[in-house]
């Protein structure tokens, strides 16, 4: 393990700057590294499902005909929306202990990135949901199609496709803020990088390509969410004059 | 550390840590400002590998977390550059690159959005490609990107939270502070919570007035 | 039977629909005409429950339309088939026809899609089966409506105008398909403007004016002189559409 670089007693000026940007470094750590991102990936995984399922309830509520249901969803969108992630983080993390549910930091991650997520989730899917031509709507009414089914079989895939391209950028959004996780001791991407530093000494080598790990990371899903909006959205498109 | 409950001197924590939030979202908004209208004025006048270097960070800085972007300036760039940075300065750098970043994108946008025909009048009755920008893309441009840049801005102050992280004493880590102290944690974050929310809630306001201003003065002037 | 008595309907300021009174018993086929604006279409979608009624009662079987439970009821015994068709734009044929099968008359997945494919078939569409409605022509598309109104197999068919959004050649096609219903015994009630088609098929002729129902006779003597010609509007109205 190397120390720290010294402070002093440089020879010239290009070993103050340890333009040696030596990676090698990284190699023993790489494998403690992709346990850190296989965390990420299963936190954001989970929190899309959860963002999804409570996108979609809020989305439904914001659409119904119900005035109470409408402002309550509002509000909840409203809230989470302008309050910082970390804030809302810290209030579960701290808060549900007082009230005696104990959760470990995994799930408690994945509960707050599914709230918080789900408040953007809802506005997209809120759109999809208006942008569904009301004739359809009618034609499944008149069918004596009950409300659960229209929204299930009907509704919610339509709107699903439609808003494939915002729902992916709420997943790289997920994917950023799962960084955030780092500070509840959840041993994440972020977290897993920080231990890396604090054995190896090497900040700046190990942020950067830390910083450069995310960014490929969202560019390969939004190359990703293309692809699967194209095939979801294949069959809904052309249209036959 | 002694547990004690809330005492009136935690209101005066709460003003510091909503100062120093403040101050600092002014400041990197105003710096990120500048850096990113004029690193769309870079694009604007094309120039050759500027513009595509230009584009790689701003990308960079947009796609990947803001808090290891914190980390990078506060632990890394001391270590690569034997330098000495506080974290409020590593804040307001951070900070300042990354709202950059956004701006840029947002006023790219603003200025790609008036119409190439009313550019091209302006070139044929003489004005120079600084007037254009100056007489006609900016106004307009700046009218149309105030809605964006409202939502933009109400996203930064909440990104400000993260930089408790790296030490320093804003909203959030008084939070930690009357949190670790009193064990109250639903009162804490919440306070906390609603104090951010206000000021979003006071940002966007601040941000649809300006926009109806704006607008009602670039029509007019459209005549 | 499909019982409207009095019926009012109002759209903001305009009454659309006004003391409207109509009876279609099983295995009639009747056809409203009226110009854009008269109610017709209205009509239909009060009947199926799309609008609520501001006076008067609709009953299908003896089912109050105004009473969410027993519109219900009554949505099972009517089939609608609407101008823009109204596909599922997520779902193959098959999947549009069987849906409703499955999910309100709880038949079994299999058995249901089996009966959609044979419907399908009889329209002509089985190799169309599998596809997709933006695959479709608009003329296949009404024919994927016409079925799934049809698999439900409900008593009383409405169709709103439902060659208004076709060519010519589709236009025919369709017709054909719906003649052949009304020869067997089907109880349609018809929005259209197919003048010479309504009279070809139809038992009874309804004619709506500016909301009320003016004329209401058997087709032969909806044509005649001394019946349903005997109203100036009437003739005003054919005369404009014979034109078009």
């Amino acid at each position: 393990m190397r120390g720290p670089q010294s402070e002093t007693g440089f020879n010239d000026w290009t070993e103050c700057i340890s333009v040696r940007f030596d990676l090698s470094f990284i190699a023993p750590e790489i494998g403690f590294l992709l346990q850190g991102a296989q965390l990420t990936i299963e936190v954001c995984f989970l929190a899309l499902i959860g963002s999804l399922i409570m996108g979609s309830l809020v989305a439904i509520a914001r659409t119904s005909a119900a005035r109470p249901l409408r402002v309550i969803a509002y509000a909840y969108v409203d809230l989470f929306r302008n309050i910082p992630f970390i804030v809302q983080l810290f209030f579960f993390y701290y808060g549900l202990p007082v009230i005696g549910i104990y959760l470990d930091a995994f799930p408690t991650g994945v509960v707050a990135l599914s709230i918080a997520g789900g408040a953007f989730a809802s506005d997209v899917i809120r759109s999809g949901i208006l942008a569904i031509d009301p004739g359809i709507i009618e034609a499944a009414e008149v069918s004596g199609l009950s409300k659960r089914v229209i929204f299930t079989r009907i509704v919610l895939p339509i709107a699903l496709r439609t808003s494939i391209r915002p729902l992916g950028s709420v997943f790289i959004n997920l994917i950023l803020t799962s960084s955030i996780l780092s500070t509840i001791t959840l041993n994440e991407l972020t977290g897993s990088a920080r231990i890396v530093v604090s054995d190896t000494f090497r900040p700046f080598e190990v942020y950067v390509v830390l910083l450069l790990v995310y960014a490929a990371l969202t560019y390969l899903i939004s190359i990703l969410i293309g692809v699967l909006h194209y095939r979801l959205n294949r069959n809904l498109g052309a249209r036959v004059t | 550390m002694r547990y004690t409950s809330f005492t009136p001197f935690d209101l005066v924590l709460l003003a510091q840590g909503f100062g120093v939030t403040v101050a600092l979202f002014v400041v990197t908004t105003l710096i990120g400002l500048l850096v990113g209208a004029a690193l769309a004025v870079v694009r604007y006048y094309r120039v050759p590998v500027a513009t595509q270097a230009i584009l790689f960070l701003t990308e960079l800085l947009k796609n990947s977390p803001v808090l290891v972007q914190l980390f990078l300036v506060f632990f890394g760039l001391p270590a690569f550059f034997h330098i000495n940075v506080t974290p409020v300065v590593a804040a307001t750098i951070t900070l300042s690159a990354n709202t950059a970043a956004f701006i840029y994108v947002i006023a790219v946008a603003g200025i790609e959005s008036i119409d190439r025909d009313q550019v091209e009048a302006a070139r044929v009755f003489g004005l120079t490609r600084r007037q254009v920008l100056r007489r006609v893309i900016a106004p307009q441009a700046l009218a149309f990107a105030i809605g964006p840049l409202t939502a933009l801005l109400v996203n930064q102050l909440q990104v400000t939270s993260l930089i408790s992280v790296i030490g320093v004493v804003d909203l959030t880590k008084i939070g930690n502070i009357l949190n670790l102290r009193t064990l109250q944690p639903f009162i804490v974050w919440t306070v906390i919570g609603l104090v951010y929310y206000v000021a979003a809630k006071l940002v966007a306001w601040l941000g649809s007035r300006l926009e109806t201003r704006l607008r009602a003065y670039s029509a007019w002037k459209g005549l | 039977m499909i019982k409207a008595e009095n019926v009012r309907k109002v759209f903001g300021t305009t009454t659309v629909l006004e003391s409207v009174d109509l009876a279609i018993n099983p295995g009639e086929v009747v056809s409203i005409l009226g110009a854009s604006g008269s109610g017709k279409s209205t009509l239909i979608r009060c009947i199926n429950g799309l609008e609520k009624l501001d006076g008067g009662r609709i009953t299908v079987d003896d089912f109050d339309v105004s009473k969410p439970k027993e519109l219900a009821e009554a949505r099972k015994r009517s089939g609608t088939v609407f101008q823009l068709f109204n596909l599922y734009p997520h779902m193959t044929a098959v999947g549009n026809v069987a849906l409703a099968p499955v999910e309100v008359l709880k038949r079994p997945r299999a058995e249901a899609e089996r009966e959609a494919r044979e419907l399908l078939a009889s329209v002509g569409l089985t190799d169309r089966a599998d596809a997709y409605p933006a695959q479709l022509s608009g003329g296949q598309r009404q024919r994927v409506g016409i079925c799934r109104a049809l698999a439900m197999h409900p008593r009383y068919l409405l169709l709103d105008e439902v060659t208004s959004a076709l060519d010519p050649e589709m236009t025919a096609e369709i017709l054909n398909i719906l003649a052949r219903l009304a020869e067997g015994g089907t109880t349609m009630l018809f929005v259209t403007h197919e003048i010479e088609f309504a009279r070809q098929i139809s038992d009874r002729i309804v004619f709506l004016d500016k909301g009320r129902l003016v004329v209401d006779l058997p087709t032969a003597e909806f044509f005649a002189p001394s019946g349903g010609l005997a109203s100036p509007r009437v003739v005003q109205f054919l005369s404009k559409m014979r034109k078009e």
